[in-house]
């Protein structure tokens, strides 16, 4: 459950223009520790492709993707 | 710079060495006619953002390695070496270009910097110098391709919410089928980026057409090619074009994005679907009379930049002005306009770095040509361009509104 997530940065990345949102996580976690968690909500629907996509080919972790009302909430665990 | 470093990079400027690129190479005069043609050079006038200062770097490099006279004569020529501050000029030249060419319309040879500029970025992606944000926005895309089964039923599940959207703008009873995915032996597979805008908008216009069409799972824009990485923009165009030839689809239509049209109609071979972009579609529909627009809906002076990449590189011009001229009471052209307009300076990958203030002052050039206009709107057709000139217009305090082409029709549809 979320409310077991320890979330240390929450981003709010909701109506920025294609590629913001990855680019701007993509720089805030490298300013993180391992293991912190960050929270990035968003109204894209391609987010639902490119966190996935990302976290994969960047080595981090989505840990929990939660969906309500268009916004979609990332849960991505600094991994290296 | 170590021996092996050197000689791989010289390695891999000898695979771009084809003919085009030495004849490029060898033809320049150092005339200097393109020198105050390149937007950067205008907002900041340094030799190094002038087209040939800019290809320079890369000619030396290319005397220095490749020919005998620099080889043994190197100051004559004006011949550099390689080494690791030689590679802080490459990435330089390489990454303050939009890839607009608007320099090589002036050049008496047709010189194609950008085309230089691409054997820079092959160095850069070997010397581990290329920027990471292009690097991991290519990476993400090439995943993509890879992983749809992880992110189908996620992505399927947010289009279905979208829906929502688009039969309210229609006013339908229902929303079912307003966004088709996967449908095979449809007409047309558009293809948009992330942002909801990009689906939402083509969808109302798609309906109201009464089109048979069905949404990719990817995005248009490649990052592989803003990162000049060859492999790499192959491989993410790929998942376009074997989606579309899986479906079967007649015609692929790309979103607002004058890259992603570009690379899949010219730079990725013959195709067994033709390439158009969103604004050809609208403009045939209108023609053909399968949707209706307002005439004279916007009253306020407005003005159409042209996106480099589909007017001067894709060859697109009359058919924005001519959705325009209905919609718009009062358009004003810009000047100089069509395929001597100038870049917004959004191009090449440039709006995903870390830039900003780099980006205003190469905007002021197309800051000055948007308002001497006197327009209140100003409309283009491609997501770079958009994100720069809003940028622009916070930067300067410009009393404008940016708008997308595909938005303002979508809006303002006869329903
Ligand atoms: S105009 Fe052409 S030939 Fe002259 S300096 Fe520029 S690129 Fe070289
Ligand atoms: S292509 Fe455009 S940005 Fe690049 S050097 Fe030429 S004018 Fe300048």
């Amino acid at each position: 459950m979320a409310d077991d997530i320890k979330v240390d940065v929450t981003m709010d990345l909701k109506g920025m223009k294609c590629p913001m949102p990855v680019v701007k996580v993509s720089q805030q976690i490298k300013k993180m520790a391992v293991n912190q968690v960050l929270v990035a909500e968003t109204t894209d629907p391609g987010a639902q492709a490119d966190f996935p996509s990302w976290a994969r080919s960047s080595g981090n972790e989505i840990i929990k993707t939660e969906t309500e009302g268009g916004v979609s909430k990332f849960y991505i665990k600094k991994l290296k | 710079m170590e021996k092996e470093k050197i000689s791989e990079l010289r390695g891999l400027m000898k695979t771009r060495l084809n003919r085009p690129m030495r004849y490029y190479l060898d033809l320049c005069t150092r005339c200097g006619l393109c020198y105050d043609t390149c937007h950067v050079y205008q907002g900041i006038p340094k030799k190094e953002y002038s087209p040939v200062g800019r290809s320079e770097v890369v000619r030396r490099l290319f005397k220095k390695h490749f020919r005998l006279s620099g080889r043994l004569f190197p100051y004559w020529g004006d011949a550099a070496a390689l080494d690791d501050a030689v590679m802080d000029d490459v990435y330089e030249a390489a990454f303050s270009c939009t890839g607009c060419r608007r320099c090589m319309v002036h050049c008496p040879f047709g010189i194609d910097i950008p085309h230089i500029l691409s054997m820079a970025k092959l160095m850069l992606i070997g010397n581990g110098t290329a920027p990471e944000e292009l690097v991991m926005l290519a990476d993400m895309a090439v995943e993509k391709g890879e992983s749809v089964e992880v992110f189908r039923d996620g992505f399927k599940e947010n289009i279905r919410n979208l829906e929502k959207d688009v039969q309210q703008r229609l006013g339908l009873a229902s929303s079912e089928g307003l966004i088709p995915m996967e449908k095979k032996g449809a007409n047309i597979l558009y293809v948009g980026l992330s942002g909801a805008h990009s689906i939402v908008h083509p969808a109302v216009i798609f309906n109201r057409a009464g089109e048979n069409w069905t949404l990719s799972f990817f995005e248009g824009v490649n990052f592989g090619a803003f990162a000049g990485d060859p492999v790499k923009m192959d491989l993410i165009a790929k998942r376009i074009i074997n989606e579309a030839t899986e479906l079967g689809v007649k015609e692929v239509v790309m979103v607002e994005c004058g890259t992603a049209y570009r690379i899949l109609k010219f730079l990725t071979g013959e195709h067994p679907f033709r390439v158009s972009s969103i604004v050809e579609v609208i403009h045939r529909y209108i023609s053909e009379g399968k949707i209706k627009v307002r005439g004279g809906a916007i009253s306020e002076p407005l003005t159409y930049h042209d996106p480099c990449q589909l007017g001067r590189n894709g060859g697109i011009f009359d058919e924005p002005r001519e959705i325009l001229a209905i919609l718009a009471l009062d358009y004003r052209e810009m000047s100089p306009t069509r395929e001597y307009n100038w870049c917004c300076g959004g191009g090449g990958g440039l709006v995903a770095l870390d830039n900003e203030q780099f980006r205003i002052k190469s905007g002021k050039i197309k800051k000055d040509q948007i308002a001497a206009t006197g327009a209140k709107i100003v409309v283009s057709a491609c997501e770079n361009c958009i994100t720069q000139l809003g940028t622009i217009q916070t930067g300067y305090g410009l009393d404008v509104q940016v708008r997308s082409l595909t938005e303002l029709v979508s809006e303002n549809l006869d329903i």
